[in-house]
């Protein structure tokens, strides 16, 4: 996400998180991997890059 | 810091604060009427806490009108949980301690301290989740 934002203008955690609707905090706990978002937090990011939500985020389940 | 963490850490010391003044006023004289500790307490509280409140409102307002996003709500819901659980563990023992020694004032003290305590713990852990994420 750390680079989608780069390569978005350099958006700042604070107006990615006021664009999604969450705060800053939130989105640093989400990039550094400690929380993960809801469904619609997700895709609100994904569309906001204008990416797929798998190009965001990963699961490394079984 | 977050707004919620801010506001978390000035109700945790609120709350401790507040506790101390009413244990103070309460345990030299713990069979007495429970009127005379508990309206100077409820005034404390309500003082500290609302100028708490205006003050960090004032230094953040956009964060302070802001509602809980998704991480926060999850954070003040667990916290939330486990204050009850920890209130409802206090009010057993202030009804155990009660049958050991029947005496209605101290029901009430013991039962305001369990609030008390269990508010201070409601607010450490809020502080806790809203750090390690979740």
């Amino acid at each position: 996400m750390k680079e989608l934002r780069e390569a978005n203008g350099g958006l700042s955690q604070a107006a990615l998180g006021e664009a999604v609707g969450v705060t800053r905090q939130t989105i640093i706990a989400i990039e550094q991997g400690r929380y993960s978002p809801s469904l619609e937090t997700s895709f609100r990011i994904a569309r906001l890059f204008g990416v797929g939500l798998e190009d965001v985020f990963g699961w490394e389940g079984d | 810091m977050s707004f919620r963490e801010k506001s978390a850490w000035v109700m945790a010391a609120v709350m401790l604060l507040s506790g101390l003044f009413y244990m103070k006023s309460a345990l030299p004289y713990p069979g007495s009427p429970v009127m005379e500790t508990v309206v100077p307490y409820v005034l404390l509280v309500i003082v500290l806490s609302v100028a708490g409140q205006v003050v960090l409102a004032i230094r953040s307002p956009d964060e302070a009108r802001a509602p809980l996003d998704e991480r926060e709500r999850l954070v003040v819901d667990r916290a939330g949980y486990w204050g009850g659980v920890i209130l409802a563990a206090a009010i057993v023992l202030a009804g155990i301690a009660y049958v050991v020694a029947p005496n209605g004032n101290m029901l009430f003290h013991h039962a305001v301290l369990a609030l008390i305590v269990a508010q201070v713990a409601q607010y450490i852990l809020q502080i806790i989740l809203l750090r390690r994420a979740l």
